[in-house]
Protein backbone atom coordinates (compact mmCIF):
# COMPACT_ATOMS: atom_id res chain seq x y z
CA UNK A 1 0.00 0.00 0.00
CA UNK A 2 1.51 3.52 -0.94
CA UNK A 3 2.03 5.87 1.93
CA UNK A 4 -0.36 8.62 2.65
CA UNK A 5 1.26 10.15 5.37
CA UNK A 6 4.85 9.54 6.41
CA UNK A 7 6.89 11.34 8.94
CA UNK A 8 10.19 10.20 9.22
CA UNK A 9 12.83 10.80 12.61
CA UNK A 10 11.16 13.75 14.27
CA UNK A 11 12.75 15.32 16.29
CA UNK A 12 11.72 17.88 18.75
CA UNK A 13 13.11 19.48 21.75
CA UNK A 14 11.73 22.42 24.07
CA UNK A 15 15.08 23.52 25.86
CA UNK A 16 16.22 20.62 27.38
CA UNK A 17 12.87 18.48 27.25
CA UNK A 18 12.76 16.08 24.07
CA UNK A 19 9.34 15.90 23.43
CA UNK A 20 9.92 13.81 20.38
CA UNK A 21 12.69 11.35 19.23
CA UNK A 22 13.33 9.60 16.44
CA UNK A 23 9.93 9.36 15.77
CA UNK A 24 9.04 7.86 12.32
CA UNK A 25 5.59 6.76 11.73
CA UNK A 26 2.80 6.38 8.29
CA UNK A 27 -1.03 6.99 8.17
CA UNK A 28 -2.59 5.10 5.71
CA UNK A 29 -5.40 6.18 3.88
CA UNK A 30 -9.35 5.81 4.32
CA UNK A 31 -8.57 4.64 7.88
CA UNK A 32 -9.34 5.61 11.92
CA UNK A 33 -5.76 5.93 12.91
CA UNK A 34 -5.58 6.34 16.90
CA UNK A 35 -2.58 8.38 18.69
CA UNK A 36 -2.67 6.69 21.90
CA UNK A 37 0.21 7.29 25.56
CA UNK A 38 0.87 8.83 28.76
CA UNK A 39 0.40 12.29 28.53
CA UNK A 40 3.59 13.89 27.66
CA UNK A 41 4.42 11.45 25.11
CA UNK A 42 4.44 14.07 22.16
CA UNK A 43 0.84 13.41 20.68
CA UNK A 44 0.27 17.21 20.40
CA UNK A 45 3.34 17.88 19.38
CA UNK A 46 2.92 15.50 16.48
CA UNK A 47 0.31 17.38 15.12
CA UNK A 48 1.97 20.92 15.78
CA UNK A 49 4.97 19.71 13.48
CA UNK A 50 2.57 17.78 10.85
CA UNK A 51 0.17 21.51 10.74
CA UNK A 52 3.18 23.29 10.30
CA UNK A 53 3.00 25.38 13.72
CA UNK A 54 5.93 23.62 15.05
CA UNK A 55 9.27 23.31 13.05
CA UNK A 56 11.06 20.39 14.22
CA UNK A 57 14.52 20.11 14.53
CA UNK A 58 15.23 17.21 12.71
CA UNK A 59 12.93 14.91 10.64
CA UNK A 60 10.50 15.02 7.90
CA UNK A 61 6.58 14.76 6.87
CA UNK A 62 5.42 14.25 3.40
CA UNK A 63 1.78 13.33 2.68
CA UNK A 64 0.76 11.86 -0.99
CA UNK A 65 4.41 11.81 -1.61
CA UNK A 66 4.91 15.47 -1.64
CA UNK A 67 7.13 17.07 1.52
CA UNK A 68 5.54 19.65 3.80
CA UNK A 69 8.54 20.42 5.16
CA UNK A 70 9.09 23.95 5.94
CA UNK A 71 5.22 24.76 4.88
CA UNK A 72 3.64 27.36 6.54
CA UNK A 73 -0.33 26.27 8.65
CA UNK A 74 -2.12 27.57 5.60
CA UNK A 75 -0.05 25.96 2.47
CA UNK A 76 -1.07 22.57 4.78
CA UNK A 77 -4.46 23.36 5.22
CA UNK A 78 -4.68 23.85 1.16
CA UNK A 79 -2.43 20.76 0.74
CA UNK A 80 -5.61 18.95 2.57
CA UNK A 81 -5.05 18.14 5.98
CA UNK A 82 -6.63 20.04 8.80
CA UNK A 83 -7.20 19.50 12.89
CA UNK A 84 -8.61 20.48 15.69
CA UNK A 85 -7.15 21.87 19.14
CA UNK A 86 -7.53 19.91 22.23
CA UNK A 87 -8.94 22.98 23.38
CA UNK A 88 -11.44 23.79 20.51
CA UNK A 89 -10.07 27.65 19.98
CA UNK A 90 -13.82 27.71 18.47
CA UNK A 91 -14.61 31.65 17.88
CA UNK A 92 -16.75 32.32 21.03
CA UNK A 93 -18.16 35.52 19.85
CA UNK A 94 -18.92 34.50 16.18
CA UNK A 95 -22.10 32.22 15.35
CA UNK A 96 -21.78 28.31 14.88
CA UNK A 97 -22.50 29.16 11.13
CA UNK A 98 -20.02 32.04 10.97
CA UNK A 99 -17.52 29.54 12.42
CA UNK A 100 -17.77 27.09 9.69
CA UNK A 101 -18.14 29.95 7.27
CA UNK A 102 -14.71 31.32 8.20
CA UNK A 103 -13.02 28.06 7.75
CA UNK A 104 -14.42 27.42 3.78
CA UNK A 105 -11.38 27.88 1.77
CA UNK A 106 -10.78 31.17 -0.32
CA UNK A 107 -13.68 33.06 -0.26
CA UNK A 108 -14.46 36.36 -2.53
CA UNK A 109 -14.90 39.18 -0.61
CA UNK A 110 -12.12 38.03 1.66
CA UNK A 111 -10.33 41.29 0.21
CA UNK A 112 -11.67 44.32 1.83
CA UNK A 113 -10.93 45.90 -1.64
CA UNK A 114 -13.97 43.68 -3.72
CA UNK A 115 -15.75 43.74 -0.25
CA UNK A 116 -16.15 47.85 -1.29
CA UNK A 117 -16.60 47.66 -5.02
CA UNK A 118 -17.55 44.20 -5.15
CA UNK A 119 -20.82 44.21 -2.98
CA UNK A 120 -23.03 42.38 -5.02
CA UNK A 121 -21.14 39.91 -6.18
CA UNK A 122 -19.50 38.94 -2.18
CA UNK A 123 -23.50 39.25 -1.28
CA UNK A 124 -24.20 36.41 -4.12
CA UNK A 125 -21.07 34.07 -2.95
CA UNK A 126 -21.82 34.60 0.60
CA UNK A 127 -25.32 32.97 0.31
CA UNK A 128 -23.78 29.81 -1.70
CA UNK A 129 -21.39 30.28 1.53
CA UNK A 130 -23.89 29.79 4.09
CA UNK A 131 -25.84 27.29 2.31
CA UNK A 132 -22.33 25.33 2.00
CA UNK A 133 -21.73 25.82 5.55
CA UNK A 134 -25.52 24.81 6.85
CA UNK A 135 -24.72 21.39 4.74
CA UNK A 136 -21.87 20.95 6.97
CA UNK A 137 -23.70 21.71 10.17
CA UNK A 138 -26.12 19.27 9.22
CA UNK A 139 -23.50 16.20 8.73
CA UNK A 140 -22.25 16.67 12.23
CA UNK A 141 -25.70 17.21 13.56
CA UNK A 142 -25.67 21.23 14.19
CA UNK A 143 -28.19 22.65 11.52
CA UNK A 144 -30.71 23.86 14.28
CA UNK A 145 -27.70 25.57 16.25
CA UNK A 146 -26.67 27.42 13.18
CA UNK A 147 -27.23 31.02 14.26
CA UNK A 148 -26.33 30.10 18.00
CA UNK A 149 -23.31 32.01 19.50
CA UNK A 150 -20.68 29.19 20.05
CA UNK A 151 -20.83 30.05 23.85
CA UNK A 152 -24.46 28.70 24.19
CA UNK A 153 -23.87 25.68 22.48
CA UNK A 154 -23.02 22.76 24.88
CA UNK A 155 -19.41 21.21 25.53
CA UNK A 156 -20.29 18.35 23.28
CA UNK A 157 -22.04 20.72 20.60
CA UNK A 158 -19.19 22.37 20.81
CA UNK A 159 -16.76 18.92 19.95
CA UNK A 160 -19.10 18.90 17.04
CA UNK A 161 -18.12 22.30 15.66
CA UNK A 162 -14.71 22.18 15.29
CA UNK A 163 -14.64 19.15 13.31
CA UNK A 164 -17.07 20.87 11.17
CA UNK A 165 -14.68 23.79 10.63
CA UNK A 166 -12.17 21.23 9.95
CA UNK A 167 -14.52 19.85 6.86
CA UNK A 168 -15.51 23.05 5.88
CA UNK A 169 -11.47 24.03 4.78
CA UNK A 170 -12.32 20.80 2.74
CA UNK A 171 -8.99 18.80 4.11
CA UNK A 172 -8.99 14.83 3.94
CA UNK A 173 -6.85 13.78 6.19
CA UNK A 174 -8.28 15.47 9.79
CA UNK A 175 -6.18 15.23 12.48
CA UNK A 176 -8.19 15.41 15.76
CA UNK A 177 -7.28 16.43 19.25
CA UNK A 178 -9.23 14.39 21.69
CA UNK A 179 -12.52 14.66 20.26
CA UNK A 180 -14.05 12.28 22.94
CA UNK A 181 -12.56 13.53 26.09
CA UNK A 182 -15.01 15.07 28.69
CA UNK A 183 -18.25 13.95 26.56
CA UNK A 184 -21.27 12.27 28.07
CA UNK A 185 -22.49 8.94 27.19
CA UNK A 186 -24.81 10.06 24.62
CA UNK A 187 -22.58 13.02 23.04
CA UNK A 188 -19.95 10.23 23.35
CA UNK A 189 -21.74 7.77 21.04
CA UNK A 190 -22.68 10.55 18.50
CA UNK A 191 -19.31 11.85 18.00
CA UNK A 192 -17.86 8.10 17.60
CA UNK A 193 -20.11 7.36 14.57
CA UNK A 194 -19.91 10.73 13.17
CA UNK A 195 -16.11 9.71 12.85
CA UNK A 196 -17.36 6.52 11.39
CA UNK A 197 -19.15 8.37 8.73
CA UNK A 198 -16.73 10.70 7.69
CA UNK A 199 -14.61 7.62 7.25
CA UNK A 200 -16.84 6.13 4.98
CA UNK A 201 -16.85 8.93 3.23
CA UNK A 202 -13.35 8.79 2.43
CA UNK A 203 -11.72 10.82 5.03
CA UNK A 204 -8.88 9.99 6.82
CA UNK A 205 -8.63 10.61 10.45
CA UNK A 206 -5.57 10.75 12.88
CA UNK A 207 -7.04 10.75 16.07
CA UNK A 208 -5.41 11.84 19.80
CA UNK A 209 -7.48 9.37 22.34
CA UNK A 210 -7.04 8.44 25.76
CA UNK A 211 -10.19 6.70 26.28
CA UNK A 212 -9.48 3.27 25.56
CA UNK A 213 -13.38 1.99 25.15
CA UNK A 214 -13.11 4.90 22.22
CA UNK A 215 -10.41 3.34 21.03
CA UNK A 216 -11.08 0.18 20.41
CA UNK A 217 -14.18 1.06 18.80
CA UNK A 218 -12.97 3.39 15.99
CA UNK A 219 -9.76 2.60 15.26
CA UNK A 220 -8.41 0.60 12.87
CA UNK A 221 -4.84 1.04 13.72
CA UNK A 222 -3.15 2.34 16.80
CA UNK A 223 0.06 3.87 17.47
CA UNK A 224 1.14 3.60 20.92
CA UNK A 225 3.80 6.51 21.45
CA UNK A 226 6.01 7.12 24.52
CA UNK A 227 8.77 9.60 25.46
CA UNK A 228 8.87 10.63 22.09
CA UNK A 229 9.30 7.89 20.25
CA UNK A 230 6.67 5.16 18.63
CA UNK A 231 6.93 2.09 20.65
CA UNK A 232 4.46 0.21 18.96
CA UNK A 233 1.83 0.01 16.32
CA UNK A 234 -0.94 -2.70 15.58
CA UNK A 235 -4.90 -3.06 15.90
CA UNK A 236 -6.33 -1.78 18.74
CA UNK A 237 -6.60 -5.46 20.28
CA UNK A 238 -2.99 -5.68 20.05
CA UNK A 239 -1.98 -2.67 21.50
CA UNK A 240 -4.29 -3.04 24.42
CA UNK A 241 -3.72 -6.77 25.24
CA UNK A 242 0.32 -5.99 25.37
CA UNK A 243 1.29 -6.06 28.88
CA UNK A 244 4.32 -3.81 28.70
CA UNK A 245 1.88 -1.39 27.00
CA UNK A 246 -0.33 -1.58 29.78
CA UNK A 247 1.69 -1.01 32.13
CA UNK A 248 3.48 2.33 30.75
CA UNK A 249 -0.18 3.41 29.97
CA UNK A 250 -1.41 2.86 33.71
CA UNK A 251 1.46 1.65 35.46
CA UNK A 252 3.16 5.36 35.63
CA UNK A 253 6.00 4.06 34.21
CA UNK A 254 8.84 7.05 33.24
CA UNK B 1 -25.25 79.04 12.27
CA UNK B 2 -21.62 79.20 11.21
CA UNK B 3 -21.00 77.43 14.57
CA UNK B 4 -22.96 74.19 13.79
CA UNK B 5 -21.72 73.68 10.42
CA UNK B 6 -18.14 74.08 11.48
CA UNK B 7 -18.96 71.57 13.99
CA UNK B 8 -20.55 69.19 11.53
CA UNK B 9 -17.53 69.24 9.26
CA UNK B 10 -15.33 68.90 11.93
CA UNK B 11 -17.25 66.07 13.53
CA UNK B 12 -17.60 64.30 10.13
CA UNK B 13 -14.30 64.52 9.63
CA UNK B 14 -13.18 62.88 12.81
CA UNK B 15 -15.76 60.52 12.43
CA UNK B 16 -13.36 59.11 9.48
CA UNK B 17 -10.41 58.88 11.83
CA UNK B 18 -13.10 56.85 14.51
CA UNK B 19 -13.62 54.59 11.64
CA UNK B 20 -9.33 54.20 11.23
CA UNK B 21 -9.02 53.56 14.41
CA UNK B 22 -11.86 50.99 14.98
CA UNK B 23 -10.67 48.98 11.95
CA UNK B 24 -7.15 48.66 13.29
CA UNK B 25 -7.99 49.03 17.12
CA UNK B 26 -11.07 47.48 17.53
CA UNK B 27 -11.30 45.12 14.72
CA UNK B 28 -8.12 43.79 13.89
CA UNK B 29 -6.97 44.49 17.66
CA UNK B 30 -3.55 45.86 16.32
CA UNK B 31 -3.08 48.26 19.93
CA UNK B 32 -1.86 51.48 17.83
CA UNK B 33 -1.90 54.51 19.39
CA UNK B 34 -0.07 57.01 16.58
CA UNK B 35 -3.13 57.04 14.45
CA UNK B 36 -2.36 60.98 14.93
CA UNK B 37 0.62 60.25 13.10
CA UNK B 38 -0.70 59.18 9.80
CA UNK B 39 -3.76 61.87 10.06
CA UNK B 40 -1.03 64.28 10.47
CA UNK B 41 0.89 63.29 7.37
CA UNK B 42 -2.10 62.85 5.34
CA UNK B 43 -2.83 66.62 6.05
CA UNK B 44 0.71 67.79 5.17
CA UNK B 45 0.77 66.18 2.03
CA UNK B 46 -2.60 67.71 1.14
CA UNK B 47 -1.42 70.85 2.27
CA UNK B 48 1.93 71.09 0.34
CA UNK B 49 0.80 70.07 -3.14
CA UNK B 50 -2.32 72.37 -2.94
CA UNK B 51 -0.14 75.35 -1.48
CA UNK B 52 2.74 74.94 -4.41
CA UNK B 53 -0.17 74.52 -6.70
CA UNK B 54 1.12 70.96 -7.60
CA UNK B 55 -2.32 69.32 -8.20
CA UNK B 56 -5.96 69.67 -7.65
CA UNK B 57 -7.85 68.89 -4.38
CA UNK B 58 -8.94 65.32 -5.22
CA UNK B 59 -5.69 64.04 -6.99
CA UNK B 60 -4.02 65.63 -3.53
CA UNK B 61 -5.95 63.56 -1.98
CA UNK B 62 -5.81 60.32 -3.84
CA UNK B 63 -1.62 61.16 -2.84
CA UNK B 64 -2.32 61.54 0.34
CA UNK B 65 -4.25 57.96 1.00
CA UNK B 66 -1.94 55.97 -0.80
CA UNK B 67 0.99 57.71 0.88
CA UNK B 68 -0.55 56.99 4.27
CA UNK B 69 -1.70 53.36 3.16
CA UNK B 70 2.08 52.18 2.42
CA UNK B 71 2.75 54.32 6.15
CA UNK B 72 0.30 52.65 7.86
CA UNK B 73 1.37 49.51 6.91
CA UNK B 74 4.99 50.28 7.77
CA UNK B 75 3.89 51.65 10.96
CA UNK B 76 2.22 48.28 12.31
CA UNK B 77 4.44 45.96 10.51
CA UNK B 78 6.07 45.32 14.11
CA UNK B 79 3.06 44.62 15.91
CA UNK B 80 2.83 41.65 13.07
CA UNK B 81 5.43 40.57 14.83
CA UNK B 82 5.58 41.90 18.55
CA UNK B 83 1.99 41.22 20.82
CA UNK B 84 0.02 43.46 21.71
CA UNK B 85 1.47 45.08 25.41
CA UNK B 86 5.17 45.75 22.95
CA UNK B 87 3.18 46.99 20.38
CA UNK B 88 1.83 49.71 22.68
CA UNK B 89 5.37 51.07 23.43
CA UNK B 90 6.31 50.37 19.42
CA UNK B 91 3.60 52.79 18.55
CA UNK B 92 3.89 55.16 21.51
CA UNK B 93 7.66 55.72 19.95
CA UNK B 94 6.53 55.89 16.76
CA UNK B 95 4.13 59.03 17.60
CA UNK B 96 6.41 60.47 19.48
CA UNK B 97 8.57 60.38 16.46
CA UNK B 98 6.04 61.90 14.11
CA UNK B 99 5.71 64.63 16.46
CA UNK B 100 9.07 65.84 16.70
CA UNK B 101 9.37 65.54 12.91
CA UNK B 102 6.37 67.83 12.73
CA UNK B 103 7.80 70.08 14.98
CA UNK B 104 11.05 70.23 13.52
CA UNK B 105 11.29 69.76 9.69
CA UNK B 106 10.48 73.98 9.79
CA UNK B 107 10.45 73.37 6.51
CA UNK B 108 8.18 71.23 5.10
CA UNK B 109 5.38 71.21 8.03
CA UNK B 110 6.20 75.13 9.32
CA UNK B 111 7.47 73.43 12.54
CA UNK B 112 5.78 74.77 15.75
CA UNK B 113 4.40 77.80 13.85
CA UNK B 114 2.21 75.22 11.50
CA UNK B 115 1.36 76.23 7.83
CA UNK B 116 -1.33 79.03 7.60
CA UNK B 117 -2.89 79.71 3.87
CA UNK B 118 -3.65 76.45 2.67
CA UNK B 119 -6.03 76.45 -0.11
CA UNK B 120 -9.50 75.42 0.03
CA UNK B 121 -10.91 71.93 -1.28
CA UNK B 122 -12.29 72.40 -4.96
CA UNK B 123 -14.15 69.56 -6.87
CA UNK B 124 -14.40 69.64 -10.41
CA UNK B 125 -13.76 73.23 -10.89
CA UNK B 126 -15.56 74.47 -8.53
CA UNK B 127 -14.12 76.29 -5.23
CA UNK B 128 -15.64 75.02 -1.82
CA UNK B 129 -15.23 77.69 0.39
CA UNK B 130 -18.51 78.17 2.14
CA UNK B 131 -19.21 76.61 4.91
CA UNK B 132 -22.61 74.70 3.64
CA UNK B 133 -19.88 73.72 0.74
CA UNK B 134 -16.92 72.38 3.31
CA UNK B 135 -20.38 70.30 5.32
CA UNK B 136 -21.28 69.12 2.63
CA UNK B 137 -18.09 67.96 1.09
CA UNK B 138 -16.80 65.94 4.82
CA UNK B 139 -20.14 65.09 5.41
CA UNK B 140 -20.35 63.17 1.71
CA UNK B 141 -16.69 61.86 2.14
CA UNK B 142 -18.00 60.68 5.89
CA UNK B 143 -21.13 58.45 4.00
CA UNK B 144 -18.58 57.22 1.67
CA UNK B 145 -16.20 56.19 4.69
CA UNK B 146 -19.45 54.61 6.56
CA UNK B 147 -20.47 52.47 3.64
CA UNK B 148 -17.23 51.30 3.13
CA UNK B 149 -16.96 50.31 6.29
CA UNK B 150 -20.56 48.85 6.78
CA UNK B 151 -19.70 46.91 2.91
CA UNK B 152 -16.18 45.02 4.51
CA UNK B 153 -17.96 44.49 8.25
CA UNK B 154 -20.27 42.36 6.66
CA UNK B 155 -18.44 40.75 3.86
CA UNK B 156 -15.79 37.88 4.80
CA UNK B 157 -12.95 39.84 5.24
CA UNK B 158 -14.85 41.56 8.42
CA UNK B 159 -15.74 38.00 9.51
CA UNK B 160 -12.23 36.91 9.10
CA UNK B 161 -10.98 40.05 10.83
CA UNK B 162 -13.53 39.56 13.75
CA UNK B 163 -12.06 35.63 14.03
CA UNK B 164 -8.16 36.62 14.19
CA UNK B 165 -9.05 39.06 17.08
CA UNK B 166 -10.42 36.37 18.71
CA UNK B 167 -7.72 33.72 18.32
CA UNK B 168 -5.48 33.91 15.38
CA UNK B 169 -4.25 30.23 15.90
CA UNK B 170 -7.37 28.61 15.13
CA UNK B 171 -6.98 30.88 11.92
CA UNK B 172 -4.27 30.12 10.87
CA UNK B 173 -5.32 26.09 11.54
CA UNK B 174 -8.45 27.32 9.31
CA UNK B 175 -6.16 27.69 6.36
CA UNK B 176 -6.07 31.74 6.30
CA UNK B 177 -3.32 34.23 5.95
CA UNK B 178 -3.26 36.36 8.97
CA UNK B 179 -0.61 38.70 7.90
CA UNK B 180 -2.37 39.52 4.90
CA UNK B 181 -5.72 40.30 6.71
CA UNK B 182 -3.45 42.59 9.44
CA UNK B 183 -1.61 44.11 6.57
CA UNK B 184 -4.90 44.96 4.84
CA UNK B 185 -6.78 45.98 7.91
CA UNK B 186 -3.99 48.56 8.44
CA UNK B 187 -3.86 49.32 5.01
CA UNK B 188 -7.54 50.76 4.92
CA UNK B 189 -6.81 52.16 8.37
CA UNK B 190 -4.70 54.00 6.65
CA UNK B 191 -6.68 55.81 3.76
CA UNK B 192 -9.25 56.63 5.84
CA UNK B 193 -6.51 58.62 8.31
CA UNK B 194 -4.80 59.85 5.42
CA UNK B 195 -7.85 61.14 3.98
CA UNK B 196 -9.13 62.66 6.94
CA UNK B 197 -5.99 64.83 7.20
CA UNK B 198 -6.76 66.12 3.64
CA UNK B 199 -10.11 66.92 4.61
CA UNK B 200 -8.91 68.63 8.15
CA UNK B 201 -5.99 70.56 6.10
CA UNK B 202 -7.95 72.37 3.52
CA UNK B 203 -10.99 73.18 5.84
CA UNK B 204 -8.83 74.83 8.82
CA UNK B 205 -6.70 76.23 6.35
CA UNK B 206 -4.08 76.50 8.83
CA UNK B 207 -2.39 73.04 10.38
CA UNK B 208 0.34 73.08 13.27
CA UNK B 209 1.96 69.61 15.48
CA UNK B 210 -0.41 70.15 17.98
CA UNK B 211 -3.59 68.68 16.02
CA UNK B 212 -1.25 65.61 15.29
CA UNK B 213 0.25 64.84 18.56
CA UNK B 214 0.07 62.10 20.92
CA UNK B 215 -3.13 63.91 23.11
CA UNK B 216 -4.93 63.32 19.65
CA UNK B 217 -4.20 59.97 19.31
CA UNK B 218 -5.52 59.20 23.08
CA UNK B 219 -8.52 61.41 21.65
CA UNK B 220 -9.01 59.08 18.74
CA UNK B 221 -8.65 56.28 20.98
CA UNK B 222 -11.37 57.55 23.23
CA UNK B 223 -13.99 58.65 21.16
CA UNK B 224 -14.04 54.72 20.07
CA UNK B 225 -13.92 53.36 23.61
CA UNK B 226 -17.12 55.94 24.06
CA UNK B 227 -18.86 55.50 20.73
CA UNK B 228 -18.57 52.09 20.92
CA UNK B 229 -15.69 49.24 19.66
CA UNK B 230 -16.12 47.27 16.38
CA UNK B 231 -19.91 49.01 15.26
CA UNK B 232 -20.63 51.69 13.08
CA UNK B 233 -22.64 53.42 15.20
CA UNK B 234 -19.69 53.43 17.55
CA UNK B 235 -17.54 55.09 14.79
CA UNK B 236 -20.16 58.17 14.35
CA UNK B 237 -21.61 58.51 18.09
CA UNK B 238 -18.12 59.03 19.86
CA UNK B 239 -16.45 61.88 17.40
CA UNK B 240 -19.76 63.83 17.41
CA UNK B 241 -20.12 63.45 21.15
CA UNK B 242 -16.20 64.32 22.38
CA UNK B 243 -15.95 67.06 19.57
CA UNK B 244 -19.20 68.50 21.18
CA UNK B 245 -17.47 68.87 24.70
CA UNK B 246 -15.07 72.24 24.00
CA UNK B 247 -18.45 73.69 22.21
CA UNK B 248 -20.31 73.06 25.84
CA UNK B 249 -17.54 74.04 27.77
CA UNK B 250 -17.36 77.76 25.57
CA UNK B 251 -20.94 78.22 27.04
CA UNK B 252 -19.95 78.12 30.23
CA UNK B 253 -18.41 80.83 31.42
CA UNK B 254 -14.81 79.86 32.63
CA UNK B 255 -11.25 81.18 31.50
CA UNK B 256 -10.28 80.11 28.09
CA UNK B 257 -7.09 78.82 29.93
CA UNK B 258 -8.88 76.69 32.41
CA UNK B 259 -11.10 75.07 29.46
CA UNK B 260 -8.52 73.47 27.66
CA UNK B 261 -7.34 72.11 30.82
CA UNK B 262 -11.01 70.86 31.48
CA UNK B 263 -11.34 69.40 28.32
CA UNK B 264 -8.35 66.75 28.67
CA UNK B 265 -9.85 66.39 32.12
CA UNK B 266 -12.93 65.57 31.25
CA UNK B 267 -11.63 63.10 28.14
CA UNK B 268 -9.20 61.38 30.57
CA UNK B 269 -12.31 60.65 33.25
CA UNK B 270 -14.76 59.65 30.18
CA UNK B 271 -11.83 57.36 28.99
CA UNK B 272 -10.98 55.23 32.70
CA UNK B 273 -14.98 55.63 33.48
CA UNK B 274 -16.00 54.00 30.28
CA UNK B 275 -13.04 51.87 30.36
CA UNK B 276 -14.14 50.38 33.82
CA UNK B 277 -18.10 50.62 33.74
CA UNK B 278 -18.88 50.12 30.21
CA UNK B 279 -16.23 48.52 28.02
CA UNK B 280 -19.04 48.17 25.24
CA UNK B 281 -19.32 52.22 25.21
CA UNK B 282 -22.38 53.49 24.06
CA UNK B 283 -22.92 51.28 20.82
CA UNK B 284 -20.75 49.03 20.50
CA UNK B 285 -18.89 45.90 21.43
CA UNK B 286 -15.69 45.21 24.51
CA UNK B 287 -12.57 46.50 23.00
Amino acid sequence: MSEYLTATGLEVSFGGLRALQDCSFTVERGRITCLVGPNGAGKTTIFNVITGFLRPNAGSVSFQGTSLDGLKPQAIVAAGIARTFQNLRLFVDLTALDNVVVALPAQSGEEPLAAIFRPLHVARTQARRREEAIRILEHVGLADRAGEFVRNLSYGEQKLLTVARGLATGAELLLLDEPASGLSASALEQIMLLLRRLQSEGKTLLVVEHNTRVVQQIADEVLFLHQGHLMARGTPEQIISDPTLAEIYFGGAI
Amino acid sequence: MDFWLSYATLAAIYVLLGLSTNLLVGIAGIFSVSQAAVFGVGAYIVSYLLMNDLTTFLPAMLVAAAFCVVLNVLVTLPALRVSGDYFVVTSFGIQLLATAIFTNWTAGTGGANGLPGIPPADLFGKTLDTSTDLVMLSVGAMVLGCIAFWLIMRAPFGRLLRAIREDELAVAAAGKNVLRAKVSAAALAGAFAGSAGGLYATFLSFIDPSSFDLDASILLLTMVVVGGARTLAGSIIGPFLLLALPQVLSLIDIPTTIAAAARQLIYGVLLIAFMLFRPQGLAGEKL
